[in-house]
């Protein structure tokens, strides 16, 4: 079943390629039968709308509140809805440089995508060791004179039933945690390359006409947005609408904002964020860059803190 | 002038081509991850495990480090002295040198317009005090003292005469005064102190070997007598070559004049008070008893 799907996907994506370059496949129309190409190929299908140019006529719905440095832009997106599914964008939105356009580091994004599975990870496995397995506390048989191999316990390693010398031990914890910074810039770093990969769209709120699934399902497929789709916004109060309409689907996910991370935006292929969120974003994301280091926990007030 | 550059340059460029970044895409860093090396595996790694041939180094019975064969050690061998001798009640002093001080005031990182204190200095993160380790505050240091061109009024524990002369030239004032241990940790970290909701305690005098240190007016200590002190501005005005300015008629003379009385650790907070962070509240001691310790 899962071998079709690539099939049958790598081949539609095949034919749009070999469409693009029909002058160079000269006598190659017909794509080979066993040809198997990876789905997360880039679409041309998907890129049709080009991002903003800079004399756009829509309003510009946010700009950068906080202070953008003067060698650098910042990344200039279009702001859509959710109220119909067929309409245009109703404005564009410029977002910080140093949050949206950071540089790709894949390093730092595997780094934390390894912390992010690793630390909460306990595991259970545990063997007996020699003293643990029960029995073998008496000798066999006595040492000498039997014919026999010398043995002190039945529960040694080396017998049958016998403890594991060198076996998993008890529950093991593998918590350890990257340096704040680090796993800031993986944020950072995630949500540049969803933009750069045209798979971050801006939504003005999450109002849906309906509680209907069928209609998110719908508008995704018209937008495009692929076959996963993370809704982020700002509280964990929603619209009654869209968490009714997004409660059974699997593919389409609702978080607050304190939920964002690193894996869920890699798992889904589309990131959906408000505007609200992204000034509430900027504005933690870039106090990073800019603090001292701490003299006690965050958590305890400071003066200059908010 | 640079021209304003795309925000990420040629990376992003190239990243808009390739393949979505998803979870099966990553890897780490070519040379990131090493391996472990495993004793006892393959044909090279194996056979002797790399212990080497026979003996205590094989077998792992090699005698304690410093052993020398049974004739007498290095470390026995050389007699004592007594380097190292109270090193732990040693006071140490952090060095802040003046050309540092210039640099936190220039950034606006600590402000000249308030009195300077080693909060202050902390909370710009210009100095690390650790009282853990014996350090009793910071002394302030001779180095850049002909760049140094603030007006300030400063309270460290040591000063040296250059930087005295230094502050002094430049109209402002300084003061070492003493903080015992405790008084310090509270004074470098005030939040956490306040969070565990215990009276602010008096500051102790200094010990009976840094009473002449912090009585003498050359020092300018804080026990010492303000005349004394005045008359060793003078001194110091005419050691050094510079004339000393008028500081009574400066706009800033109120700031400068603010000394902490002895017991006093805070600014504006006398012992005995209690601090509530959350409300935002100070509680005073209002039983005589305490009054008359506190203010003793």
């Amino acid at each position: 079943m899962l071998r079709l799907s690539l099939v049958v996907c790598g081949r539609r994506v095949a034919k749009r390629f070999c469409l693009q370059f029909a002058s160079s496949f000269s006598s190659e129309n017909a794509l080979p039968s066993n040809l198997l190409l990876p789905t997360n190929l880039v679409d041309p299908a998907r890129l049709k709308r080009p991002p903003p140019p800079p004399d756009c006529s829509l309003p510009v719905l946010r700009t950068c509140s906080a202070v953008v440095p003067s060698h650098l832009t910042p990344v200039h997106t279009w702001v859509e809805t959710l109220e119909k599914q067929d309409s245009e964008p109703l404005g564009v939105a410029h977002l910080h440089p140093d949050v949206f356009a950071v540089a790709p580091r894949l390093d730092i994004l595997h780094t934390v995508e390894t912390w992010q599975r690793a630390y909460k990870r306990i595991s259970h496995a545990n063997t007996k060791v020699r003293s643990e397995v029960r029995g073998g506390g008496k000798k066999p048989w006595q040492q000498k004179r039997t014919g026999r191999a010398r043995h002190g316990s039945i529960r040694s390693p080396i017998w049958r039933g016998g403890g594991v010398s060198h076996g998993p031990r008890g529950p093991t914890s593998f918590y350890y945690m990257l340096p704040m910074k680090v796993r800031v810039q993986g944020l950072k770093v995630a949500l540049t390359s969803k933009m750069t990969q045209d798979y971050l769209h801006i939504v003005d709120s999450l109002n849906i006409p309906t509680p209907d699934p069928q209609y998110l399902l719908d508008l995704i497929k018209q937008r495009h947005w692929g076959q996963s789709v993370l809704i982020v916004d700002i509280s964990e109060e929603f619209p009654e609408n869209i968490l009714q309409a997004t409660a059974n689907l699997k593919t389409v996910n609702l978080i607050p904002l304190i939920g964002l991370n690193v894996h869920s935006m890699l798992k889904h292929e589309s990131v959906i964020l408000t505007l609200e969120t992204i000034n509430f974003l900027e504005e933690k994301l870039l106090w990073h860059d800019q603090r001292y280091t701490p003299l006690y926990p965050f958590k305890l007030p400071y003066c200059d803190f908010p | 002038m640079s021209f304003p550059k795309k925000p990420g340059g040629k990376s992003l460029d190239v990243l808009k081509t390739l393949p979505r970044i998803s979870l099966a895409n990553l890897r780490p860093e070519p040379g990131a991850r090493k391996e472990d090396q495993r004793r006892g595996r393959g044909q090279h790694g194996g056979n002797r495990s790399g212990r080497g041939h026979k003996g205590e180094r094989q077998r792992g019975t090699r005698p304690r480090l410093g052993f020398e064969g049974g004739n007498t050690p290095f470390y026995m061998a050389i007699p004592k002295y007594g380097y190292n001798e109270g090193h732990s009640r040693r006071p140490q002093y952090h060095p802040l040198s003046l050309k540092r001080l210039q640099y936190l005031i220039d950034l606006g990182r600590v402000d000249p317009t308030q009195p300077i204190d080693l909060t202050q200095l902390v909370n710009a993160r210009g100095v690390t005090i650790q009282p853990l380790k014996r350090d009793y505050g910071v002394q302030l240091v001779d180095e850049g003292c002909d760049i140094f061109a603030a007006k300030i009024n400063i309270e460290v524990q040591r000063a040296s005469e250059g930087a005295i002369a230094a502050i002094e030239r430049n109209g402002g004032i300084i003061t070492t005064s003493f903080y015992d241990p405790l008084s310090l940790e509270i004074l470098i970290k005030p939040v956490p102190f306040f969070m565990r909701g215990q009276p602010i305690p008096r500051r102790k005098l200094p010990g009976e070997e840094m009473v002449p240190y912090y009585t003498d007016a050359e020092n300018r200590g804080y026990l010492a007598d303000p005349e004394k002190i005045q008359q060793a501005r003078l001194a110091l005005a005419q050691k050094y070559g510079y004339i000393l300015p008028d500081i009574s008629k400066d706009e800033l003379y109120q700031m400068l004049c603010m000394r902490k009385d002895v017991r006093q650790i805070f600014f504006g907070l006398a012992p005995g008070w209690v601090v509530n962070m959350a409300e935002k509240k100070i509680l005073k001691p209002t039983d005589e008893k305490l009054l008359k310790y506190y203010s003793s």
